[in-house]
């Protein structure tokens, strides 16, 4: 199966397709750049290098591979190993050591793709094993290296940034300094710490800081849920990992994928669909008084909704396998941002459900026309 | 000789780690210094001499509907005696085994060799087979323990080899679990080439 060459041995009836392999992965690339260009705008050059560089490994890593287990190298041209490297940079922080995305690419090719058997035969996203891989060997530099995108961007209104407002807040809270700059959803795991906080300050008797804290909570989750916040979070003014931030630029990417016809709505909306409803009910102070509209602006989901959780090779093909593992990878983001240790799950959830696409596959695998229901 | 090769064979041909595959969970847990796999090389070595020569010393009188339990009294007895032993003289080295000292009892390695060879090999077969297979129990901790902890935290057996600059920020998935798996597969992966290399010949 070369990648310029239609796949041509196959039992009747033939339908024949023009998509190949090389034009999809371009699609991608293409509706890469839009968030690319914010992330060069609001988090400088730097973001460009990070990313070109871990492209560049990719391609690298995979022609190396290819070489090694002498399969034909054009394969590293296919485009597939571009988009890793790029979605893999769109994972970081701007502020990461330029080692870092080489590591990280590297081992996304080599364990994540190759050592599996290539494109088509991995079973997770390599991207998001690359992240979490560099989660779990540099957890210091993969979480502190957020850059308030003001640093670099002409303007100097600082009132007007999320992260602007929300600093000045976060000032204010116990342990604040440990985080240089906040994501939103860093932002939003402290008013449930201060909401545990409060709770405990109630149980033994302290009702005014108790109080306090509430208080506290309340207003940070009042910026966040403010008009100027939302505007931020749309246009990608934000804390937090190099592609994720333009929700706009992003949407943008996903419209052109939607006409190439290489994107397929099912998972996209059923993923986001189930952190909406999950972020209404749970997301906030009490039941049903979340924000969604937050929940899905900030963070990775929309990044992850449009381009990991509708990656071809490792979500289910089935119409219903593809809406079970939307709402499953949904549900696990939502649990690890109330309740786990991660301000953000979305990377992690479409692990889980990556590793699990083989059962969803096989359960929702349509009825043969003809077959006749056995064990009747 | 067969001596020698009983000895010979579990160092490498039929390594009990990289060629049958046997005893992850300490291979897997303990390995993340090379202090720790010398010394659960060790223990798992100096249970596994005393085991197989009791095993093959009683292999006549053990009835053989019973052997299991048989087999895992003799193991459990040395495993208690290394215990108490660690605890008294090495008691660092026990705190950084822990739980897997008295695991030593089910390590599957030790089992198997006395129902796959001391329970129908004469003793001193038996004890050449422990001798070998202890040593390429512990060289396999070695090696991957040597991985986990350079690429984990920059030093062999607490020696700094790779510089302050690297144990600032080395590869902490190395000494994690997933770094185990990982460097494991790799390592197997080596020898399935080295032995299609050698062309199937056994």
């Amino acid at each position: 199966m070369a990648p310029t060459r239609r796949f041509e041995l196959a039992m009747s009836p033939h339908v024949g397709a023009s998509q190949t392999t090389r034009k999809i992965m371009f699609d991608v690339v293409i509706a890469l750049l839009p968030a690319l260009a914010a992330a060069t705008w609001f988090f400088g050059p730097r973001a460009l290098l990070i990313v070109f560089l871990s492209a560049a490994t990719a391609v690298t890593a995979e022609y190396l591979c290819l070489k090694f287990m002498k399969r034909p190298v054009s394969f590293a041209l296919d485009g597939s190993a571009i988009v890793t490297g790029m979605l893999l940079a769109y994972n970081l922080p701007s502020g990461v050591p330029l080692w870092l995305p080489v590591i990280g690419t590297a081992f996304a090719i080599v364990v994540g793709k190759q050592a599996f058997g290539g494109l088509g035969h991995n079973i997770v996203n390599p991207a998001l094993l690359g992240r979490a891989f560099l989660m779990a060997s540099f957890p210091i530099l993969m979480t502190a290296g957020w850059a308030a995108p003001e640093a670099w961007s002409s303007s100097t209104d600082n009132s007007w940034g999320t992260s602007g407002i929300v600093q000045e807040e976060m000032s204010t809270i116990p342990m604040a300094d440990a985080i240089s700059g906040a994501t939103p959803l860093n932002v939003l795991k402290q008013t449930f710490d201060l909401d545990a906080s409060a709770e405990n300050a109630r149980n033994e008797g302290n009702i005014a800081e108790a109080e306090s804290l509430e208080e506290r909570a309340d207003g940070i989750r009042t910026v966040l849920s403010s008009n100027s916040t939302y505007m931020n979070l749309l246009i990608g003014r934000s804390g937090g990992c190099l592609g994720e931030t333009s929700v706009i630029l992003l949407l943008v990417g996903a419209i052109y994928l939607v006409m190439r016809g290489v994107l397929e709505l099912r998972l996209p909306i059923s993923y986001l669909g189930t952190v909406a409803v999950l972020a209404w009910v749970f997301g906030g102070s009490g039941w049903f008084d979340g924000d969604p509209l937050f929940h899905v602006l900030a963070g990775g989901v929309i990044l992850g909704g449009i381009f990991m959780v509708s990656d071809m090779v490792t979500t289910p093909v089935t119409p219903k396998g593809r809406i079970i593992f939307g709402i499953g990878a949904g549900l696990l983001t939502m649990v690890i941002r109330r309740w786990g240790g991660y301000p953000e799950g979305c990377s992690y959830s479409i692990l889980l459900m990556n590793l699990v696409t083989p059962l969803i596959d096989k359960l929702t695998l349509p009825k043969v026309f003809g077959e006749v229901k056995k064990n009747g | 000789m067969s001596l020698l090769k009983d000895l010979t064979k579990g160092i490498y041909r039929e390594n009990p780690v990289f060629r049958l595959v046997l005893g992850m969970c300490p291979f897997l847990a303990v390995t993340t210094s090379v202090e720790n796999a010398l010394g659960m090389g060790a223990a798992a070595t100096f249970v596994l001499i005393c085991s197989n020569f009791l095993v093959s010393l009683f292999r006549n009188i053990i009835p053989s509907k019973v052997r299991i339990p048989c087999y895992i009294v003799i193991i459990a007895t040395f495993v208690t005696l290394v215990d108490m032993v660690m605890n008294a003289y090495l008691p660092d080295l026990h705190r950084s085994l822990g739980i897997f000292i008295p695991l030593i009892v089910v390590n599957c390695i030790i089992l198997g060799r006395a129902e796959g060879f001391a329970n129908r090999n004469p003793v001193l077969n038996s004890v050449a087979d422990a001798i070998g297979m202890g040593i390429g129990f512990t060289m396999a901790m070695v090696v991957l323990a040597s991985f986990r902890e350079l690429l984990g935290n920059g030093t062999l057996l607490n020696i700094n080899v790779l510089g302050a600059a690297y144990q600032n920020q080395p590869l902490l998935i190395a000494i994690l679990a997933p770094g185990a798996f990982i460097l494991l597969s790799f390592i197997l992966g080596f020898f399935n080439i080295l032995e299609k290399r050698k062309g199937g010949r056994q």
